[in-house]
């Protein structure tokens, strides 16, 4: 199998160095067309960052092709006057300023993109793909006349509609740019190999994870310690950046760059080619830009040929006039729509199987979970624990003093006070709308509250995002399970270790030992929290394919990942069955009892909240009616009151409520 | 002409030009109402919406400025039967490329969508080729000012800002009559603000749909007709610019509000008349899509609309 794969990639390496010279050769002359074609699948794998990894409908794209280009053009030519232009060494320092200066404009664009929901962000995208163009035609000549007065008087900034010609050509000794497109050729070839090189180690990195957590769900990915706004600033950026070189390129090849060549159409084609591969596949969009190139330049023309043929042998007069070409637009169009409705996924992307269903409800016995064991908690949780444990204070680990959160005119939480004492389980109850889920929300950082105070380990929590939140060691997990449904299990604990890791976008890519160390000890970590939770045989399946209850464990396992020392359970039980609650009960007081872990636990179970909390709170209409005990709350009259109506005779202790 | 003639003129363009936004920005609005799409291929509906009406003028045989009586008759025929042109048009959009990915990612129809809106552009070019087409001066143009009322004024308001605005109004007071006071309407509503919870209650929520779509649809065939009487001048790529500046009146009005998306037209419409006059119409496109921009990141429940905050 390796030596099969082997001997394809060496046939593929002699293909793609051959490849001009069989060209000369057989006196084909497609170099250049295959060079362009190659500029723009170098695009698409900088639109895919930004579209397939984090899930960003980026209809703007080809605005950073053309800051890159002008970014080169108006640097590396003589007509604004440049001082770098004219120098052996201008194109190889350029193309970088080109990538920097995409990069940060990319920045710029991306930045208030970041609070808006994803179909608002396309379009702010799209207005911005459309100011650029706009922009650059009327720089060419600016004449600001305020009553008479100009301060600024036919400034050319850009080149405007005429565009920037010529550009200064790269300067290698003894390599002719000017008459050959073979350097070309591989000029273009090494930074692309170079791109989709750093593309696949980014994808398979700390980063890659949190761009597609975030594609996956960002709420979910915030309250597991990604950042959403730099995790999408950096996509932003670097996927400019990749524009920019392939912006630089193309201005310096084509030797003059239009405002034209940017519009709004280029964008929807890399957008086709980024589709039709199947978004956040490298291979896929690779090869999705290599059919799209293929189709604008070869197939249209061939079939117009082989139509007016056909039309002229068969008298047809409609045929022969035909031209396929015209209709270039209108089949990216149908592609569109033809790839979205049949295959959405692209041509190479991942096939995502249908949700595992029993056949019948009983007949096929699944497996009950393995008891949790103690010998099963990871050694460096355990590790970690001990030491955090002897550093810790004595003090409560949260203290919620009078918190009001308010929902228009209702109040959803009424001064409520609550504390966790270090190394406790704490229950939170209530009817159905009581405030417990808004509770959590506003103590990760979800909402912000009206009024109060919460503190952790002595510190206020006052104005921090979820994810800063989850960095200061409280993980949650969610009433309605929010796990990374298009990633493995693994990857979805390895996402919960992102805010412990520390590589960064160089280290991603070049991995030198620490990176290396860093990372095989965290999918060493995520094993052990999975054969934990007992799903230790399951790391590489998609989390949506799970079974529920191996969902919820995973959940819980992705929480205790980001390595908390409060641990929020929403609902942990809830739709299991009751083999599965069982384990899990034990589950949690294992944690709690080896590994000195706080706990609040909201659980409409009373049988699991009665046996497991060491004191409880009850809300009812967001406020708090009653705290204490697991056995003076089943005699407390206001509870009883609040569940089952006034004139309840309270049945004996340890029933369930 | 003095500097107040130019203002007052410019807010009568303005006002004409945001009549035909709104009327687009209505479909965009009720559409992303009830399914939470961005219908790309709005405004390619309105650009075909002139072309067709164009048709319907060559079908009946008119050519040149109707007479009196022909403005009685054929004038609502042609507009009867373009609405319902694009209606149909819209409705089999939807039926095609958005509702089997109903079920899908928000992205995912917002994507056909954009494919639809580029098939349809380039069928308008392939019928009419790339040059505008002349759309014939069917509606009769007199200087009101100077030949009604006597008064000599540079100031120039025709029979046709008449028409913009006597077929705008009616239009509106029919929609609106039709979303608060009909079953119907109610329906949409109902829809617009749950649509599960809707369904449990009986409604037919795909009927709705298509509803929605065949209403937007027709409104923007009624602004197709209205541009191609007023500017006498069709392009196959007007479309997409006019759908961008009315998706941008339905956000700034607050998507999803029908008032709004008429009061955001009308915005959009002397914002971008101004600045054709003050600023320079090569920099308009630029300022209407910092609007857009402006609106979606600082406030985008818009001018009228609400907020509305996620579930978690």
């Amino acid at each position: 199998m390796t030596a099969r794969r082997g001997l394809g990639g060496f046939a593929l390496a002699a293909l793609l160095i051959g490849y001009p010279f069989l060209d000369r050769a057989l006196g084909l002359q497609t170099v250049h067309a295959v060079s362009d074609g190659m500029i723009y699948v170098l695009l698409a794998l900088g639109l895919n960052i930004v579209v397939g990894y984090a899930g960003m409908l980026d209809l703007g794209y080809a605005a950073f092709f053309a800051i890159g280009a002008y970014a080169m053009g108006l640097l590396n030519s003589p007509v604004l006057g440049s001082p770098l232009y004219g120098y052996a060494w201008s194109f190889w320092l350029c193309i970088w300023i080109a990538a920097a200066v995409s990069a940060l404009l990319g920045t710029l664009i991306g930045a208030p993109t970041l609070r808006v929901r994803g179909d608002y962000l396309a379009i702010i995208t799209l207005g911005f793909g459309e100011i650029i163009p706009v922009a650059i035609r009327n720089l060419g000549d600016v004449t600001v006349e305020i009553g008479g007065w100009r301060p600024v008087e036919r400034l050319n900034l850009t080149g405007g509609e005429n565009g920037v010609n010529p550009v200064g050509r790269p300067y290698l000794p003894g390599v002719p740019f000017e008459t050959d497109p073979v350097p070309w050729y591989f000029l273009i070839l090494v930074i692309g190999l170079f791109s989709l090189w750093a593309m696949s180690r980014l994808q398979d990195s700390r980063l890659g994870r949190a761009w597609m957590a975030i594609r996956e769900d960002e709420t979910a990915a915030d309250c597991t310690g990604v950042n959403p706004i730099s995790t999408k600033l950096l996509a932003f950026a670097l996927g400019a950046s990749f524009s920019g070189f392939a912006g630089s390129i193309y201005a310096a090849k084509l030797q003059a760059i239009t405002p034209g060549a940017f519009e709004f159409q280029v964008s929807i084609m890399l957008l086709c080619m980024v589709v039709l591969g199947g978004a956040g596949s490298l291979k896929g969009v690779i090869l999705g830009a290599m059919l799209i190139t293929l189709f604008d330049r070869v197939v249209l023309a061939e079939a117009t040929f082989f139509l007016r043929w056909l039309g002229r042998s068969l008298g047809v007069p409609l045929l022969v006039t035909a031209d396929l070409t015209l209709w270039r637009w209108f089949f990216f169009g149908l592609g569109l729509v033809l790839v979205m409705l049949l295959r959405p996924q692209g041509l190479a992307g991942r096939r995502i199987r249908p949700m595992l269903v029993p056949d019948t409800d009983d007949a096929v016995e699944v497996a009950p979970p393995p008891a949790p064991r103690v010998e099963a908690i990871p050694g460096w949780l355990r590790e970690r624990a001990h030491r955090v444990g002897a550093a810790a204070g004595t003090g409560p680990i949260l203290e919620v003093r009078g918190l009001v959160k308010r929902f228009g005119g209702i109040v959803a939480l009424n001064e409520i006070d609550l504390v966790v004492p270090r190394g406790s389980i704490i229950g939170l109850i209530g009817p159905n709308g009581a405030g417990k889920t808004t509770f959590f929300n506003v103590v990760t950082g979800l909402v912000r509250p009206d009024g109060g105070v919460i503190t952790f380990e002595g510190r206020p929590l006052a104005g921090l995002r979820p994810n800063a939140i989850v960095a200061r060691g409280i993980a949650r997990t969610f009433q309605s399970i929010r796990l990374f449904a298009n990633m493995t299990v693994l990857e979805n604990v390895l996402v919960g270790e992102h805010c412990r890791l520390r590589s960064t976008v160089p280290g991603a890519v070049f991995r030198p030992p620490a990176v290396m160390a860093e990372e095989a000890r965290a999918r060493e970590r995520a094993r052990g929290l999975l054969a934990f939770v007992g799903l230790a045989d399951k790391d590489g399946d998609l989390a949506r394919n799970l079974p529920y209850g191996d969902q919820r464990r995973l959940e819980i396992a992705r929480a205790l990942a980001t390595e908390p020392r409060l641990l929020l359970l929403d609902e942990p039980t809830a739709g299991m069955n009751p083999r599965e609650t069982e384990t899990l009960t034990e589950l949690i007081g294992l944690v709690r009892r080896e590994l000195a872990l706080s706990v609040l636990l909201i659980e409409h179970d009373m049988q699991v909240v009665m046996t497991i909390s060491d004191r409880i709170t009850v809300l009812d209409y967001g406020t708090r009616i009653a705290e204490g005990t697991p056995a003076e709350i089943q005699r407390h009259p206001r509870v009883i009151e609040a569940y089952l109506g006034t004139g309840y005779e309270p049945a004996a202790p340890g029933g369930a409520i | 002409m003095e500097w107040w003639e130019v203002l007052v003129q410019q807010t009568i363009n303005g006002l004409t030009r945001g009549a035909v936004f709104a009327l687009i920005a209505l479909g965009y609005t009720m559409v992303y109402g009830i399914v939470e799409l961005i219908n790309f291929a709005h405004g390619d509906v309105f650009m075909l919406g002139l072309f067709i009406s164009l048709a319907w003028f060559t079908l009946l045989g008119v050519t040149t400025t109707l007479g009196p009586w022909q403005l009685i008759t054929i004038l609502p025929l042609v507009f009867l039967l373009t609405m319902l042109t694009t209606a149909l048009l819209n409705v089999s959009i939807d039926r095609l490329a958005y509702r089997p990915l109903r079920r899908s990612t928000r992205l995912a129809p917002l994507i056909t969508a954009i494919g639809v809106s580029f098939m349809l552009e380039n069928l308008a070019l392939l019928w009419k080729g790339p040059a505008p087409i002349a759309y014939p001066d069917v509606f009769p143009s007199v200087d009101i000012l100077r030949e009604w009322f006597g008064v000599e004024s540079a100031i120039f308001v025709t029979t046709k800002d008449i028409l913009v605005v006597g077929a705008t109004i009616p239009l509106m007071i029919a929609l609106n009559y039709f979303v608060t006071r009909t079953r119907w309407g109610k329906a949409m509503r109902a829809t617009a603000q749950d649509r599960e919870t809707a369904q449990a209650m009986g409604i037919d929520v795909e009927r709705t749909i298509l509803l929605t779509f065949f209403v937007g649809g027709a409104l923007a065939g009624a602004a197709g007709v209205i541009q191609g009487m007023y500017y006498n001048i069709g392009m196959w790529w007007m479309g997409y610019q006019a759908g961008l500046r009315a998706f941008t009146a339905a956000v700034l009005g607050g998507i999803g509000n029908m008032p709004g998306a008429a009061l955001g037209g009308l915005v959009i419409g002397f914002l971008s008349a101004w600045s054709d006059q003050y600023i320079s119409a090569r920099w308009t496109n630029a300022i209407v899509f910092s609007i857009l921009i402006l609106v979606l990141v600082f406030r985008p429940q818009g001018l009228l609309g609400d907020r509305t905050p996620e579930k978690v």
